[in-house]
């Protein structure tokens, strides 16, 4: 390393300071549980540290792999992600489509302004919307089936209700605030392409296949790539809200089984191995997904 | 755009267009309104049903048992310093954080800036972070809701964005008329970055006055569970009795434990909730359509940039 370098570090030392704070930050609140990770493979008691706990090699995968509970949580998670996926991907675009046809800009910032109102609420608050309008003795709903002489139905409580709840909760919550970064890039697409193919005569349909789809793919395809290489995360929030014990034979996922088989049962190297299983394949999934999406159309994260 | 006939067809979309618009923004705004409207009605008349846009029996007492409540005030205190605190922290923090990573030239950057993308690829998990926390001690402190929310890479990086769009040349005539950085970031960057530090507070802000996950599971001492933590503990102890029992006032243990302690009078629990709901929904609403122009902004400058 010639002086030039040093002499380079040198005129950049404030800056370095400055990032000092962060990099501590990071070693501690991000490096360090990855290095917790090794929990996963010993025996772990607290009194003994992580380094000095025995180790217990690959038990703990062994464990959940043969855990028949495990493949029940694995086919949720992917469940649950797959139909978000399905249903809860294009929504956000079409909200945008939607909007961007509004012609009265002030009306098209009113309807916009209140499209992200769910996203800036808690879930806490959403499910206990739900609840409240769900609930069979004070819910809405239910209060209005009353009114016509019918029984109250414990919408909760039903496991085939449950994934649609949460889909539909999902989009309800996400829609607006998801289609903010389409908006943006349907402002970037050049309205004299839309004029020359009005003049070649393309019809409405026409101009979104031709024109404002493709201008788009670069959006989608990030986007994309974000939510595949997500698919272990079911959304944990709302999940662990919406739960009830009526249901957890379709919604329990990888992240709630985690937080109760570690921080409730108490099984820390076991719940250590599946989230490591978990952040392992995610990471694997966001290099391929990554990968595929440079290769077929050039846009990717790195 | 210049005059153009409307078919039938447009005219049909445009109708169709706007009404789904319409039904969805009145989605979005209605349970708010029902909330409202069940926050100022007497808890007693509410278990009646039928109430859906006014309340019929109105009455402060709700509001008035959500603002004496000892229990309730204290975890708003609790939420309140936590979100200003994290919020003017985790900006400032990470405003030094995009500002560095944003200087030109800066020997290692490619190192650097993977050093803190990878953190967004691979987490230890819920376990190894837990451990962490106890082991430095913040575990059921004030500070476990405070240090682990002080930095995130997304907002670190749509401030990088916006400062590679700041002229160069301002910070560079400053700093050959003998600025520091310090001065530099200071008294150039920072107040050109209004909306962009705006912007970034809005997220922190509602991010750390809406999590009730940290509260649930890092504290146990219930003087310290901030609001969200709260409700969270006000729902499924409603979502318990509804499973328990068919009628709204049985006598459940738990729904008795819970009138002692908020030591109700003619106010029902699940008023109280629908209160509580109001207050800790309300500022947030009031605040994120004066932000709007900027976070719109941003996300635009940030696409680009993809």
């Amino acid at each position: 390393m010639g002086s030039s370098k040093l002499r380079k570090i040198w005129y950049f030392r404030h800056i370095y300071l400055f990032l000092l704070p962060a990099i501590i930050w990071y070693l501690i609140f991000a490096y360090y549980p990855m290095y917790g990770i090794l929990i996963a493979f010993k025996d772990f008691k607290y009194n003994l540290g992580i380094l000095g706990s025995p180790w217990a090699g690959f038990k703990y995968f062994e464990q959940f792999l043969n855990d028949s509970s495990f493949y029940d949580v694995l086919r949720n998670t992917l469940s649950i992600s797959a139909l978000k996926l399905i249903f809860g991907f294009p929504a956000p675009l079409i909200l945008a489509l939607m909007l961007n046809a509004v012609m009265h800009g002030r009306l098209k910032r009113v309807f916009q302004t209140i499209s992200y109102l769910p996203h800036f609420v808690s879930w806490v608050v959403v499910v206990t919307l739900l609840q409240k309008i769900l609930s069979p003795n004070v819910g809405l709903i239910n209060d209005i089936r009353y009114q016509m002489g019918l029984e109250p139905i414990f919408f909760m409580g039903k496991p085939e209700l449950f994934y649609p709840l949460v889909v539909i909760s999902d989009i309800w919550k996400g829609v607006g605030w998801g289609s903010i970064i389409y908006l943006a890039a349907l402002t970037n697409i050049d309205p004299h392409l839309y004029e020359a193919a009005e003049i070649d005569g393309a019809g409405r349909w026409s101009k979104l296949f031709k024109i404002t789809l493709p201008s788009l793919t670069p959006t989608i395809a990030i986007l994309l790539i974000f939510s595949l290489s997500g698919i272990l995360n079911a959304g944990f929030d709302q999940i662990w809200l919406m739960q009830t014990p009526a249901t957890l034979s379709v919604s329990e996922i990888l992240d709630t089984y985690v937080l109760k088989t570690g921080l409730q049962q108490g099984q820390l190297a076991y719940s250590t191995a599946i989230g490591l299983f978990k952040s392992a394949i995610s990471l694997g999934l966001i290099v391929l997904v990554n990968y595929i999406s440079r290769k077929v159309s050039e846009v990717s994260l790195w | 755009m210049g005059a153009k006939r409307l078919t039938s067809a447009d005219r049909i979309y445009m109708v169709l267009n706007y009404s789904v618009l319409f039904i969805f923004c009145a989605t979005a705004l209605y349970p708010f309104i029902y909330f409202l409207a069940l926050s100022f009605n007497d808890g007693y008349d509410a278990m009646k049903g039928g109430i859906y846009f006014f309340p019929r029996v109105f009455t402060l007492e709700n509001y008035a048992k959500a603002f004496t409540n000892p229990l309730i005030l204290n975890s708003f205190y609790v939420s309140i310093a936590r979100t200003v605190i994290v919020t003017v922290g985790s900006v400032l923090l990470t405003a030094l954080l995009a500002y560095a990573l944003s200087r030109k030239g800066l020997p290692g950057r490619k190192y650097i800036v993977f050093f803190f993308f990878f953190t967004t690829l691979f987490s230890g998990g819920l376990i190894p972070t837990f451990i962490l926390f106890r082991q430095i001690h913040i575990l059921n402190t004030f500070w476990v809701l405070v240090l682990p929310s002080l930095y995130s890479f997304f907002n670190a990086i749509i401030m990088k964005t916006f400062f590679d769009g700041i002229p160069e040349a301002l910070s560079e005539s400053a700093r050959i008329d003998g600025a520091s950085e310090l001065s530099v970031f200071a008294r150039i960057i920072l107040p050109l970055s209004m909306p962009v530090l705006a912007t970034i507070a809005l997220f922190v802000g509602v991010g750390v006055w809406n999590d009730w996950f940290t509260g649930q599971f890092f504290i146990q001492n219930e003087k310290l569970h901030p609001a969200a933590t709260f409700l969270n503990k006000m729902i499924s102890e409603a979502s318990f009795q509804s499973m328990t029992s068919s009628s709204g006032n049985s006598g459940s243990a738990i729904q008795n434990m819970t009138e002692s302690q908020l030591e109700l009078r003619g106010v029902t629990p699940e008023a109280l909730r629908m209160t509580f709901v109001i207050i800790i929904t309300t500022p947030i609403i009031c605040v994120y359509p004066f932000l709007q122009k900027y976070f719109v902004k941003g996300v635009l400058v940030g696409s680009l940039k993809e």
